[in-house]
């Protein structure tokens, strides 16, 4: 099963509608019968870069089995910008992806602001770890927990520098799990 | 079962009144996992089949370079030397229907490294990414593309026994926050390059093996629980006959079993053999056990038994004292008293007097 196959190599809105197609005609996998039956929508990698500054109104999508991805986590500061964080290691409906400690993408924050991860495609969360490198570090060796627990996703931002923020998310009903990066510049 | 589970996890529980029995007893009844995280989390879909063979072969158009192959090929045998259960077992097989790719096509994530899916019980697919490929954060590079691997590889072997890991139906292994605990599992939530610790794990990890006997049990019932474990059990004793005249022998016979626990999936109630299981005994009305002997095994798996001639009245219980070695917990019998009489004495004892006759 080529299940991210469309998403490379064609402009963005073609890839949606070749993964709202396809994934509109696809047999349940399975694992169906333990996950939602919500309709499906593209994942939001499809149409955008992995990485970016969003407005706070996130497109709409719906958390489904059939969907080839998780859904992206946002990270916002008190009153700041939604940041999408980069996917890393996945695992999701009938499938997963590995990879190593990602850089993380980059948001600017002030010292002991209060940081919310949220999670798109009304995808609930069931459980929440977060670590933190200095950034450029690889392999995550040594981090620093920043904290943990069931929804919502926040903890304080750490203190002045850059950091590699790592947030790994548990969702609930058993849809997969996902790794979420932040380059963090703490001012 | 002696114990009582408290904590948040139940294969992770603290179990007080094993520890307060090892206190009043000075007996050794701890596991050997205590100080790691529980095993990996398990996939959704279900497990393959005991011992199920899955033949894959390298998918037309996409076949990994040889170097890659032959990792591959390593992974896969790494993880039917390693499983420690009866979990699915991977063979190359030329018209084999689960396909591994490398290269341009692999429909990972955006920053995967290697990827797979599993579809319960039919099979599975798996890709590993080019070497060269450029992601937002660097460059693919294999160490077995390598004469000499430079820093900042990726083991290709070691990735593709994280990936064979996924199939089995493994999810990633929950870390401590400072990863002090990479070494407990090679299916990992980020994968890590030469040179840092665990870049070239081969095996599969303690705690990935912990699952793996959850989902799929133990390959024979005198196998080791992984020390990622933490599970019960319990220990009945027998004796037959209980009542006996004086100089006539009684046999007691202890069957020990992985505790009854939902949580436990296919270890529950499993027999448990070739362990070290000790008689003791003592006098009714007294409360110091003394040790008596080791009981060899019995006929049935997971019993234990040894002949007795006692003298006088005796309770005896059986003890089993958990290894360090693995992550079952030790227990002790209730109690059975074996009476002992003479013809004379006996008619107050049926089960005696029918001996007399």
């Amino acid at each position: 099963m080529n299940r991210w196959s469309t998403r490379h190599g064609a402009p963005a809105i073609l890839s949606v509608v070749l993964l709202a197609g396809a994934c509109a005609s696809a047999p349940p996998s399975a694992t169906t019968s333990t996950l939602p039956t919500t309709t499906f929508a593209p994942p939001p990698s499809a149409a955008g870069p992995s990485v970016g500054v969003v407005p706070s109104a996130a497109p709409t999508e719906s958390p489904s089995p059939a969907s080839t991805e998780p859904p992206r986590a946002s990270l916002v500061a008190e009153g700041g910008d939604l940041v999408i964080g980069q996917l890393g290691t996945f695992t999701w409906g009938d499938g997963g992806s590995d990879s190593p400690w990602l850089p993380g993408a980059p948001i600017k924050v002030g010292s002991g602001e209060t940081l919310t991860v949220s999670i798109g495609g009304g995808v609930d969360v069931e459980s929440w770890t977060a670590a933190r490198v200095p950034g450029g570090t690889t392999n995550g060796a040594g981090a620093v927990a920043m904290g943990s627990g069931a929804a919502p996703i926040t903890f304080a931002a750490p203190g002045p520098g850059a950091w590699s923020i790592h947030v790994t998310v548990q969702f609930a009903g058993v849809l997969g799990s996902a790794s979420y990066y932040w380059l963090v510049t703490v001012g | 079962m002696t114990t009582l589970a408290r904590s948040r996890h139940p294969l992770r529980a603290i179990h007080w009144q094993a520890i307060g029995l090892v206190a009043l007893l000075g007996l050794s009844l701890m596991p050997g996992g205590v100080a790691a995280h529980g095993p990996d989390p398990s996939l959704s879909g279900g497990p393959f089949g005991q011992n199920q063979v899955l033949r894959y072969r390298w998918r037309v158009g996409a076949e990994p370079t040889s170097a890659i192959k032959t990792a591959i090929r390593a992974g896969a045998d790494a993880a039917n030397a390693t499983r420690a259960s009866k979990a699915a077992t991977f063979t190359y097989d030329a018209a084999g229907a689960n396909l591994i790719g490398y290269g341009i096509g692999a429909t990972c994530g955006v920053n995967g490294l290697a990827c797979f899916t599993r579809t319960v019980p039919n099979g599975f697919t798996m890709w590993l990414r080019e070497q060269g490929h450029v992601f937002d954060w660097g460059t693919m590079k294999w160490c077995q593309a390598y004469s000499v691997a430079p820093n900042g590889c990726y083991d290709a072997e070691t990735i593709a026994l994280d990936e064979f890991g996924h199939v089995e139906g493994l999810n990633h292994h929950v870390n401590f926050a400072d990863d002090s605990d990479y070494g407990d599992a090679n299916v990992q939530t980020y994968s890590r390059t030469k040179p840092a610790t665990g870049w070239n794990a081969h095996v599969f990890g303690r705690c990935d093996i912990a699952t793996l006997q959850l989902l799929y049990d133990v390959q024979t019932w005198t196998a080791k629980y992984s020390t990622c474990l933490n599970l019960s059990t319990t220990l009945a004793i027998s004796a037959s006959p209980t009542g006996i005249l004086s100089g006539a022998s009684t046999t007691l016979t202890a069957t020990l079993k992985v505790a009854s626990d939902a949580s436990y999936n296919r270890l529950a109630s499993n027999p448990v053999a070739g362990r070290t299981v000790t008689l003791q005994r003592r006098t009714p009305g007294t409360t110091a056990w003394v040790a008596v002997a080791t009981m060899p095994a019995g006929s049935t798996s997971g019993t234990y038994m040894l002949t007795q001639r006692p003298t006088s009245d005796t309770d005896y219980r059986a003890v089993f004292g958990a290894s360090s070695t693995e992550g079952i917990n030790g227990s002790a019998s209730p109690a059975v008293r074996v009476y002992v009489s003479t013809c004379g004495a006996a008619a107050a004892k049926p089960s005696i007097q029918v001996q007399c006759l």
